[in-house]
């Protein structure tokens, strides 16, 4: 029982370590978007809170927290209240399968700890594309009950569009699960490794750059950010499928978003470029007899390759026009789809060819 | 327009594959992030330094002396288009041929700072000021009467320009009733 007890524990130490570095990056997020877009744009950014202003999103929670809760009349109060919990906890929880670090083990307490993965199950991309379906229910059910036209616009728009794009998520992953031979996160990142020319963007003998493209289209659109912001344009809809929601509840959409941005940035991380493997072979620690160290390596690597993710979602905002509503479906289905496809079909000759040969 | 040749359209295919205009586009935001020069400032704690001409707040001026230069002429009040202005004017007490205003009333809420009371007065009694902050919170702040209004001209003017008489022989005899010029011999 103290077994249980203690890798209980541990598990919850795991999770609410995690927990704390996603709310941490999404914290920094709400600012560097402000801020890079600002920069691009030659401005500033916010400058008051704080040395410029880095202080801002505590600024920004704390006044969520104490604005009022309005719910709108006419809406129905039980969807009302669901819905932002229902975007928020599947963004936060994809984090449960994501290998930050080394698959290495550590000897706790008489327990195997893997200390860079909270769960290695081995349906982790499945687990994640399911619950990023169930992110899509937070917005529909937020825009309908939100009793407000806009909303209502809002959650349509995302849930055509939604359904539209994770399609074309989920087959162009496909490629790289044929080339790993599995659905595990850990397992596909640990075949990655070993110097760039492994990542399965480049990797022989079927590079997966096509469908890394329309991975991150897609991602985009399924994040609802620009281009893509269908959902909440704000010129529109004013702000979608939230504008209705106020305080706390909004900071859980707004939280969901960035969130999801961070778990999108991850997947793509570790299924295409290698996940925490350093563009060549072993690591630099390790090379120079700091062994025990590496892991700090593949840590900043993974971090990085995030961070260059969430830069390209900054800095795709701060470039493109939104699309109009048929541009996006036709995009979606007529070319980015066609591309999938062709990508599975190309990978899966490759790979047999390449396995009769081997 | 001439049909596009395979060539042509080759080319635009193989932009459209390549998301050459997209590249195009965020080559141009990515350059406004590496020459990072903002045109932004700081404005409550720095300010532009504003031109010598700049139409800001509405004063009313004095000589050197201390004295009013206004006349009590009424031509601001006539030359204001929206009506900012009241003057109730009034004959200085001994000097028949002198006026001064009596009461003087600017209704700010409503002034558009065209200047044109400015340019009317021939005393050049009204001048503006480099003031703009002049948000209140309750709107009867901005109905400014004659003594706020000197005062926003004592703040803003400290060089005060000298009395000059009026020497001209046609307007000259505005002057008589000032004590210090001769009386006129019998």
């Amino acid at each position: 029982m103290t077994e249980l007890s203690l890798r209980l524990a541990v598990s919850l130490a795991q999770i609410a370590a995690v927990m704390g570095i996603v709310m941490l990056t999404v914290m920094i997020l709400t600012l560097a978007e402000r801020k890079v877009l600002g920069w691009m744009q030659d401005r500033m950014g916010p400058m008051e809170v704080g040395p410029y202003g880095i202080l801002q999103p505590i600024a920004d929670g704390l006044k969520l927290f104490f604005k009022e809760d309005i719910v709108p009349a006419g809406a129905n109060k039980f969807m009302f209240s669901l819905a932002p919990i229902l975007a928020m906890v599947p963004a936060m929880i994809g984090f449960a399968v994501i290998p930050f670090g080394p698959n290495e083990t550590i000897q706790l307490f008489g327990m195997t700890i893997k200390p860079f993965v909270i769960s290695d199950i081995n349906i982790g991309v499945l687990y994640i594309l399911a619950f990023a379906s169930i992110g899509a229910y937070g917005i529909i059910l937020g825009g309908w009950a939100s009793n407000s036209k806009y909303s209502l616009l809002g959650g349509l728009r995302s849930a055509a569009q939604i359904i539209s794009y994770e399609l074309n998520v989920g087959l162009a992953i496909v490629g790289v699960l044929i080339m790993s031979g599995s659905l595990s996160l850990v397992k596909i990142t640990d075949a990655q490794a070993g110097g760039f020319w492994h990542w399965y963007v480049f990797a022989f003998p079927a590079p997966q750059i096509f469908a890394f493209v329309v991975y991150v289209i897609s991602a985009v659109a399924e994040t609802n950010r620009v281009p893509f912001d269908l959902p909440e344009a704000e010129s529109e809809l004013v702000a979608g499928f939230f504008t209705e929601y106020s305080g706390m509840r909004f900071a859980f959409f707004f939280i969901a978003e960035y969130a999801n941005m961070v778990l999108v940035s991850c997947v793509a991380a570790a299924l295409f470029l290698g996940g925490w493997n350093a563009p060549y072979p072993g690591t630099i620690l390790a090379h120079i007899g700091l062994e025990s160290f590496a892991w700090i390596e593949g840590v900043a690597w993974f971090t990085v390759k995030v961070y260059g993710f969430l830069f390209l979602f900054f800095w795709l905002r701060a470039t493109l026009p939104r699309l109009r509503y048929d541009q996006l479906m036709k995009f979606g289905w007529k070319v980015m789809l066609p591309i999938a496809l062709a990508n599975i079909v190309v990978t899966a000759i490759a790979m047999y060819i390449y396995n009769q040969f081997k | 327009m001439a049909q596009a040749t395979t060539r042509e359209r080759f080319i635009d295919w193989l932009k459209t594959m390549t998301f050459y205009e997209l590249l195009v586009g965020m080559k141009a935001t990515m350059s406004h992030l590496i020459h990072y020069k903002p045109i932004t400032l700081q404005y409550p704690h720095e300010k532009r330094t504003l031109p010598d001409n700049y139409r800001g707040m509405l004063a009313l001026l004095r000589y050197d002396d201390g004295t009013e230069k206004c006349v009590g002429c009424d031509l601001c009040e006539a030359a204001c288009p929206s009506r900012v202005i009241r003057v109730v004017s009034a004959e200085i007490p001994g000097e028949p041929t002198k006026r001064y205003s009596k009461e003087y009333y600017m209704d700010m809420t409503r002034c558009l700072f065209c200047g044109m009371c400015v340019d009317a007065c021939p005393v050049d009694a009204l001048g503006m000021t480099k003031e703009f902050e002049w948000a209140v919170y309750d709107k009867r702040d901005l109905q400014l009467n004659k003594q706020q209004l000197l005062a926003i001209g004592d703040r803003s003017f400290p060089v005060r320009e000298k009395r000059l008489e009026l020497q001209h022989p046609n307007v000259a005899f505005f002057n008589v009733a000032f004590q210090h010029v001769p009386q006129k011999p019998n």
